[in-house]
């Protein structure tokens, strides 16, 4: 093959360089990581979950390590939406990707105003809704596990973000993802992402005690890399039945850039890189080269010909 | 720029049972490291143990850095592995350091792996002329013997050891003396406590610490430094919250990303929230801290 692979993708709404982007609360508010490389080199980042009021998180511990990956239960701390605005906004303005706000709400409304306060700002290349709240008025299940939530709480984003792209993210804690991605597709998402984390647990024989301060924790790496493909090739044919404008985005464990192209091929459009920042943290980049490598050696023109390649 | 090395491995030796001094082969990491930083360290390439592993500074060596680290897990089990030769990845320094700034009267209080970082600290005190006390608590004999070499290995003038009523006088002493002049000495005197009373004082190393402080009020320390297990920690900070003697603490939790992305690492703050031990520290100022909660 002549010349470098196209790494360019259309994804739900945006036009990203390539298909890598760093995924929610691994990757800070993008600074953390300017020491070790330019983000204008990757596709796109999305910050930590964002909520209308500054949360402090759960007390530590809040990680553990586990075969092949990690529990978290860091309890989406965040600054608040007045403060990321007024903090750490201009900084990613300036940068050249694109900047997904990822969002922390624990009702519908809250969602909707969260949208309309982000929404058109400066910096904001899309929104990225974390269904795997709580639904306070719900009695505290999350909204991600029932369509009829999911799609209450897109809707009420869509409307409010305008012209700014909606993306929502699914929380593999469920039976069947196919309902839940529908629900979102129809009320206007334009773009569905998972997997989030894996509900889990750690214990220390020893001390006889959780590990984690909060019992519970959200497993993410390499071991749940089987779930993630297994969820977006699950999801993709019937998105791409009913709603073709809509795009996945794949993660879940990814660590190289052919489990990159294993997401591509399972119907992604473009893939986010969690975890594996901790392990290097200019693991996103080298991600992305592997993956034009990858093309390169598979005679693949364009990166986005690897999406739903998939033979069976 | 922070880079991501690729260091080799040019020594890996026991100090003592199950602790090891590492050394590496990195020159822009070793030119940067002040005392009371981290460098993380990624023992085994692959998912396998996926984290790098937080190590502090234990000293630089021209254009070497020395990790000193005790056995505690899988990652660190590997580590012990390690070949000369063998090439291991890292980043860093990270954190924020020991102040050293303003102190002319220094007492630092080590814990077990407290050491690794302390050594440092007090290698650029003797550097920089200060007379310093240096605590040193252990179980016994046998575990405080190879840490202690090492302080004295990192030392030009090496070390005094001191009784109890030599660690209290010793300021006002050494003020004395540099008046007139004690080149060659060593200006670090050390003081070591075993809970078995197998070597030194018998007891816990903040008792030292209460007689230390216990002397003549004109030359009282005016900094404590201190790292070691949580409980020695929130003891050396609430002695010196009593003497109202200024205090800054290096402190640990389970880590992920080291640069201050994730939000793992947090310790509870003085006044409600949380600080993470990657950024806000891994040294921080004893005040800064809820204890409470701790
Ligand atoms: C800023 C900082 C500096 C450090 N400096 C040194 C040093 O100079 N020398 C040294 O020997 N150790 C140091 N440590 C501790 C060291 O990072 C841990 O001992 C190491 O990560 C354990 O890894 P492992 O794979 O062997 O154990 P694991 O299998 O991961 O865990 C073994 C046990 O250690 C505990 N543990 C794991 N990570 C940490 C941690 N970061 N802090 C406290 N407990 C932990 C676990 O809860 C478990 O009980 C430092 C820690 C921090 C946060
Ligand atoms: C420490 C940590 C914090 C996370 N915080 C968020 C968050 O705030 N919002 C969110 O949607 N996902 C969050 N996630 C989930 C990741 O974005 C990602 O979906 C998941 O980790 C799976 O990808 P990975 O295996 O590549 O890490 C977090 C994951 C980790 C490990």
């Amino acid at each position: 093959m002549s010349g470098k692979p196209d790494m360019r993708v259309s994804l739900g709404g945006l036009e990203l360089k390539n298909p890598v982007i760093a995924a929610s609360g691994t990757f800070g508010y993008g600074r953390e990581y300017s020491p070790f490389f330019d983000p204008a080199r990757l596709g796109g980042l999305v910050v930590k979950g964002i909520s209308l009021k500054p949360r402090e998180g759960n007390p530590p511990p809040r990680i553990a390590e586990t075969a092949g990956g990690m529990l978290n239960a860091i309890g989406l701390a965040n600054l608040g939406v007045e403060a990321f605005i007024a903090e750490k906004l201009p900084w990613l303005a300036r940068q050249d990707t694109a900047v997904v706000v990822n969002l922390y709400a624990e009702s519908v409304d809250e969602f909707g105003e969260l949208a309309g306060r982000l929404a058109g700002l400066d910096g904001v290349a899309a929104l990225e809704l974390n269904v795997s709240c709580p639904n306070v008025k719900a009695g505290g299940m999350a909204f991600g596990c029932d369509p009829g939530p999911v799609g209450q709480v897109t809707q009420a984003a869509v409307e409010a973000a305008g012209d700014t792209p909606v993306w929502v993210k699914l929380t593999p804690n469920v039976a069947d993802p196919v309902p839940v991605a529908l629900a979102a597709a129809q009320a206007g998402a334009r773009a569905v992402c998972l997997i989030n984390t894996l509900l889990g647990m750690a214990i220390d024989a020893r001390t006889r005690k959780p590990v984690l301060a909060n019992v519970f924790g959200g497993l993410s790496g390499p071991a749940i890399k089987p779930v993630g493909l297994r969820m977006v090739w699950q999801v993709r044919g019937t998105l791409a039945a009913q709603h073709p404008g809509v795009d996945l985005v794949g993660m879940g464990g990814i660590a190289s850039g052919v489990d990159a192209a294993e997401y591509m091929l399972a119907g992604a459009t473009a893939v986010q890189v969690g975890t594996a920042s901790f392990s290097r943290p200019d693991a996103c980049l080298m991600i992305a080269q592997e993956l034009g490598q990858f093309c390169a050696e598979e005679s693949v023109a364009r990166v986005s010909d690897l999406t739903g390649g998939l033979n069976t | 720029m922070t880079t991501i090395v690729k260091a080799k491995v040019v020594g890996n030796q026991a100090v003592r049972p199950e602790v090891f001094l590492l050394t590496l082969e990195t020159p822009e990491i070793a030119a940067a490291a002040r005392p009371g930083q981290f460098v993380m360290l990624k023992v085994a390439p692959g998912p396998d143990p996926l984290l790098a592993r937080p190590f502090s500074v234990h000293g630089t060596d021209g254009g070497k850095l020395l990790i000193l680290y005790q056995v505690r897990g899988k990652g660190t089990r590997l580590l012990a592995e390690a070949e000369p030769g063998l090439e291991l990845t890292l980043w860093g320094p990270q954190g924020r350091g020991f102040d050293l700034g303003g102190a002319k009267r220094p007492i630092l209080v080590a814990g077990g792996m407290g050491m690794a970082p302390l050594a440092f600290a007090a290698k650029v005190l003797e550097e920089r002329a200060i007379p310093s006390l240096f605590l040193n608590g252990g179980a016994n004999q046998e575990s405080i013997r190879g840490l202690e070499d090492r302080l004295e290995a990192m030392l030009v003038a090496g070390i005094e050891r001191g009784s109890v009523e030599r660690l209290r006088s010793f300021f006002a002493a050494k003020t004395k003396a540099a008046e007139t002049s004690f080149s060659g000495a060593p200006r670090i005197i050390l003081g070591t406590s075993t809970e078995d009373g197998s070597f030194g004082h018998k007891g816990l190393v903040t008792d030292l610490l209460e007689e230390s402080l216990s002397a003549s009020q004109d030359l009282q320390p005016d900094l404590v430094l201190s790292c070691g297990p949580l409980p020695m920690l929130k003891a050396v900070a609430r002695i010196c919250a009593k003497q109202k003697v200024a205090s800054q603490v290096s402190l640990e939790a389970p880590m992920a990303c080291g640069v201050g992305a994730c939000q793992g690492c947090v310790q509870p703050a003085a006044g409600g929230g949380y600080l993470r031990v990657c950024q806000e520290g891994p040294v921080l100022d004893a005040a800064q801290v809820d204890w409470e909660r701790v």
